[in-house]
């Protein structure tokens, strides 16, 4: 099959790729924050079994875009790559582990995303949170979350406007660059602890003012949910934040010149 | 002891999809009910399994990590309910100085009367959650996460191939950092300062790793790795069609039931159409791909009692849901000691058969 090949290992992001990720992103929005979009008197509010089925249904998801954006556009180079991303990912996940909020994942996934595209980043965030989770033992309810958020993060950071592969020329435009990449982060780093919040919100606490009220609608929920996440959770999610930024600030420059070296040299076609 | 279970010519433990498939359904099991001696009983169950049945690899140990992460949950449970309240009860317990939040940060109440009646009622509630997340941990002190991988459906194969690849590499990248740094002690530098790691060790361990990859991938290429599978068009369009039809029902499935606007019944059709969609497209895509595999790992019979095993928790849980509903789901005001429901406990009780069933071998054994 003439099928033109990519020039370093960029993942080809075809137009029904784009679709299927479109719809896992759709998907996904309604798994994490059901508790808020349900309407009082809803299938969902009826029943306690909706949100086990949206955490079996989400892997089904992602695989079904795993299979759009691998499907005949993966080569070899793309597949060693992302091993080894996963592998580097792995190995620094548990630095962050120990302490409150400090995130030493999200930092390389935003990286890797920008040099090597959109597609190669949502599935380096999938592989490497997979790899780690396997590594060490810790697949749980959270992984299908964590992966799905992951994976948009990785994919969000590949579409920022600008070129992937060729470093901006001047001293400014890296400075550029780096800056958009350290806002881009602070804000993926927010919206993914409400989410991941949202997602498991319902189950952490059942009684009280904070807890969820099925039926309640958004405008009982989300004053709700802003307490919940205040009193638990928002410094974990700042910290997430700050780390993030800092990192990307701190190894951002020499990171980019590593990978895209390592882009220039894979064109071997 | 049990050398005579595991000879067969190609027998090597259970399959990790149904240790996963066990540890998922005594986890449905412990989300239906908030019976204290039902979820004790699935916890001891599941520790019996995985010390009986558990190999000696670095995932073993998961369990014990999963059993502190299921206390921290009973805690962080126990904690909410003292500062921001939960279910009242009659016999309190001791009076904490309470707050009124103003209007304008939700109206909360803090502190408060603290009831024998509430406290349990957390209590409960924070051991069903630890259940589910020690079943979880049983999973993954059982399961191979390698032989997990083979498992994975084969349109998924470059992909798994990256997991794979991922977890050989691990444990270079850590020799690696060790030869780097003796390297970088050699020359006589020992700085701790961070700007000179980072340009002394952290760049050429990523040098060395992406240099690797890129050997790795020619060395792929060059055995016809990644190379475009000969898929007639037609199949190829056939198969992307079915699992974005799938998508479409499942995001169609999942709207609907956020709203009134569909009934119920049309919306859980929608939704499980969807799935069955991309679970056939999954499966479609799968066959088309020409891999062979070395050594395919079977679903044998034991694996489906260890399976069947824990259907029978399930089980259990639904029969005494319709005979005895009072003891599944006990009151916690007044204050009494539970009952233990028959039929649920039974049906835990044969989840522990895998103990019998599929133990590990002893290492003087078969090997």
């Amino acid at each position: 099959m003439p099928m033109t090949t990519p020039s370093s290992p960029r993942l080809g992001f075809r137009p029904r790729s784009l679709l299927a990720v479109v719809l896992a992103a759709a998907f996904g929005l309604v798994a994490t924050s059901w508790p808020l979009l349900a309407a009082p008197g809803g299938a969902l509010t009826e029943t306690t079994s909706g949100p086990w089925l949206f955490a079996l249904l989400l892997p089904v998801v992602t695989a079904v875009a795993l299979i759009q954006l691998a499907d005949g556009g993966m080569d070899a180079r793309a597949v060693a790559m992302l091993g080894v991303l996963s592998a580097i990912i792995a190995a620094v996940r548990p630095f962050g582990a120990g302490s409150a909020g400090v995130e030493t994942v999200f930092f390389l996934i935003i990286l890797a995303g920008r040099v090597f595209g959109p597609g190669f980043g949502f599935v380096l965030g999938n592989t490497g949170l997979f790899a780690s989770a396997l590594l060490t033992g810790g697949v749980g309810p959270w992984m299908p979350y964590q992966m799905f958020a992951a994976a948009f993060i990785g994919l969000g950071a590949g579409a920022l406007p600008g070129s992937n592969a060729a470093a901006p020329a001047t001293r400014s435009g890296r400075a550029v660059e780096i800056a958009m990449l350290v806002v881009y982060a602070v804000l993926a780093s927010l919206a993914f602890g409400l989410l991941l919040n949202l997602s498991f919100w319902p189950f952490a606490i059942t009684q009280g003012n904070l807890a969820y009220v099925p039926g309640g609608g958004i405008g009982e929920n989300l004053s709700r949910l802003v307490a919940y996440s205040a009193a638990t959770s928002l410094g974990w999610d700042l910290g997430r934040a700050i780390t993030t930024g800092l990192l990307i600030v701190l190894t951002g420059p020499v990171l980019l010149r590593v990978m895209r070296r390592t882009a220039r040299r894979a064109q071997w076609h | 002891m049990n050398a005579s279970i595991g000879v067969g010519p190609r027998r090597r433990g259970t399959h990790p999809v149904a240790w996963w498939g066990w540890a998922l359904l005594l986890a449905t099991a412990a989300s239906r009910t908030a019976n204290p001696w039902l979820l004790l009983l699935i916890v001891a169950v599941s520790g019996l399994v995985v010390t009986w049945c558990r190999g000696d690899e670095p995932w073993s140990g998961a369990y014990r990590v999963f059993l502190l992460i299921g206390a921290t949950a009973i805690a962080v449970r126990m904690m909410f309910y003292i500062v921001f309240g939960g279910a009242e009860g009659t016999t309190v317990l001791f009076e904490l100085p309470s707050i009124r939040l103003p209007e304008w940060a939700a109206g909360f109440r803090l502190g408060g009367a603290v009831s024998a009646e509430g406290a349990l009622a957390a209590v409960w509630d924070g051991l069903r959650l630890a259940t589910l997340l020690v079943c979880v941990g049983a999973a993954n002190a059982l399961a191979s996460p390698r032989r997990l991988l083979r498992s994975v459906p084969a349109a998924l194969y470059e992909v798994s191939v990256a997991v794979v690849v991922a977890l050989s590499v691990a444990p270079q990248l850590v020799s690696g950092v060790a030869r780097i740094r003796r390297a970088r002690a050699l020359r006589g530098n020992m700085s701790r300062n961070p700007v000179n790691v980072m340009r002394t060790v952290v760049v050429p361990v990523l040098h060395d790793a992406l240099d690797r990859s890129l050997a790795l991938a020619a060395a792929m290429a060059s055995r016809g790795h990644g190379r475009a599978a000969g898929v007639p068009t037609a199949t190829r369009r056939a198969t992307s069609a079915s699992l974005l039809i799938g998508l479409l029902g499942l995001c169609a499935g999942a709207y609907a039931l956020l709203g009134t606007a569909t009934p119920a019944p049309a919306a859980w059709s929608l939704l499980t159409l969807g799935a069955a969609a991309a679970v056939f497209g999954i499966v479609f895509a799968s066959r088309r791909v020409p891999h062979t595999r070395y050594r395919t790992d079977v679903f044998g019979p034991r694996d489906w009692a260890v399976l069947l095993s824990g259907a029978a928790a399930v089980a259990g849980t639904v029969l005494s849901g319709m005979a005895e509903p009072g003891t599944i789901w006990p009151a916690t005001s007044p204050l009494a000691a539970p009952p233990l429901p028959l039929y649920a406990a039974c049906g835990v009780l044969i989840a522990a058969a895998p103990a019998v069933v599929a133990p590990t071998r002893t290492r003087t054994g078969t090997g």
